[in-house]
């Protein structure tokens, strides 16, 4: 999915007034939602508005669709291959303190490339990608607890 | 530095073939290395490529031995004992989560006991697996895993998830229990029910044998068992000993027989009760005192009024 790809996603989405829209393709989902319609909504009410930017990667390759999308006036949510903590534990980016990180926002990933370190029981589990692809976000700072079900990266899957 | 596989030197052969009736499925395949980098990084190589449960990588030397957090492990020649096991406690036919968190205190308990078959010397635990001589370190595990279990997915879409879903903390303040330690993590009992998919935990431990010439950092902190004993000890029968004593306690694991495992670790873990402890925390440093451990091995620490159950991160003890 490039791009175009979610520019006529985009498109779609605003020309036929859909609130929400979900498409699954190469083990990438894209989530779009406006806030235009779910604000009407109390439980959305009560909430601070959802602000995209933070969602996104910073500099990568969706951040068109943000500035896109804010130019529409319909703010858009968009999701990415989500790997989350198999286990409570405590996260490390590193092997090693000091040693360089795993990965890095922006590295391209292989699958079952090792992603973190989460040690639980001083057991130390290595996570590591479903797929290939490039690390957009990391959620969580090295050495920090980590829940179970907890976001830990966001991989935006090749 | 040359990684070069040789044979078995022959009292090794000897001590495990006199052990052979207790060693269950482990050591069927022993590799010897005079020289490595790591036990824990030739054994995950092994297993990596096909080789199977039980399969044991011993060093006379590790040139770059290491523990938890890539802290040195001090590995001279012929000074101790460097091993590392492939296990598969996830086929455990009970409750597999409990069994993979128990696995280190398991072989905290089964290297004290290999070293009080071996020696007739006790040692304590410290929790969770470390072997002391007084505040001395004998033995210390590293326990490595590649943790495959897919999370089920539990976004919620709707009304509020607009932030959940994917804010930079999105879980942490809401979802965590108030009793979250921070540096040292509490437990969570969900864990149960996850599909799951670990494979292979490579076991890696290393006993101070010979008496060496610690660097500074660890001259008053580090002891071997021929310092504390004053003769010599036999690293051959010592490396069965441990297989045994290893072969025995992860047969109590795979078999769901967690009250074993968590009686003798206790009767060998004193500081786990009634020891001053600090941890760090997102939040600042805590402190406490250990009020023993609980059934899945979490280490338990009065602190502040409540009971802090804590799984991982650096811990202190005062």
């Amino acid at each position: 999915m490039d791009l175009d790809h979610l520019r006529q996603i985009l498109a779609l989405v605003q020309e036929h007034e859909l609130s929400e829209f979900e498409i699954e393709q190469d083990g990438l989902r894209l989530f779009v939602r406006k806030h235009g319609v779910a604000h009407h909504a109390p439980a959305a009410a009560s909430l601070p508005a959802a602000v995209p930017a933070a969602l996104l990667p910073p500099g990568g390759a969706v951040a068109p669709v943000a500035a896109a999308s804010a130019v529409e006036a319909a703010d858009t949510e968009i999701e990415l291959a989500i790997v989350k903590s198999p286990i409570v534990g405590t996260f490390y980016r590193s092997p090693e303190p000091g040693a360089p990180a795993f990965v890095e926002v922006g590295s391209a990933v292989k699958k079952r490339q090792v992603l973190c370190i989460i040690e639980a029981m001083k057991l130390m589990n290595e996570i590591d990608s479903e797929y290939d692809g490039e690390v957009v976000n990391i959620y969580v700072e090295s050495g920090q607890p980590v829940q179970y079900g907890e976001r830990l990266f966001a991989i935006r899957a090749k | 530095m040359t990684t070069r596989q040789r044979e078995l030197p022959p009292e090794f052969v000897e001590a495990l073939d006199h052990a052979r009736a207790r060693l269950g499925g482990l050591a069927s395949d022993v590799r010897f290395f005079p020289s490595t980098g790591s036990t824990n990084d030739i054994a995950a190589a092994l297993a990596a490529a096909g080789g199977h449960e039980g399969t044991v990588v011993v060093a006379d030397e590790q040139t770059a031995g290491r523990g938890r957090r890539g802290r040195t492990w001090f590995s001279p020649p012929a000074s101790g004992l460097y091993v590392s096991v492939v296990l598969v406690p996830a086929r455990a036919k009970v409750t597999p989560d409990r069994a993979i968190g128990l696995l280190t205190l398991a072989a905290g308990v089964a290297l004290a006991e290999a070293v009080e078959h071996a020696t007739g010397l006790t040692t304590d635990i410290k929790w969770p697996n470390d072997l002391l001589i007084g505040r001395r370190k004998l033995a210390g595990i590293l326990a490595e895993a590649v943790d495959r279990r897919p999370v089920p997915d539990t976004r919620e879409r709707h009304g509020a998830s607009a932030s959940a879903s994917g804010s930079p903390e999105p879980l942490r303040g809401t979802d965590v229990p108030s009793n979250s330690g921070g540096g040292g993590v509490p437990d969570a009992s969900e864990m149960d029910g996850a599909p799951r998919e670990i494979g292979n935990v490579i076991l890696g431990y290393g006993i101070n044998v010979g008496a060496m010439s610690y660097p500074p950092a660890l001259a008053g902190r580090a002891t071997s068992l021929e310092t504390e004993l004053g003769r010599p000890i036999d690293r051959a029968l010592l490396f069965a000993e441990t297989l045994a004593s290893l072969a025995s306690r992860y047969d109590d694991l795979l078999a769901g027989r967690f009250d074993a495992i968590l009686d003798q670790w206790r009767e060998r873990g004193p500081s786990s009760i009634g020891a001053r402890v600090a941890w760090d925390t997102p939040s600042g440093r805590r402190s406490g005192v250990t009020a023993g451990i609980d059934e899945r091995g979490a280490l338990l620490v009065q602190a502040g009024g409540q009971v802090e159950r804590i799984v991982s991160g650096e811990i202190t003890w005062l």
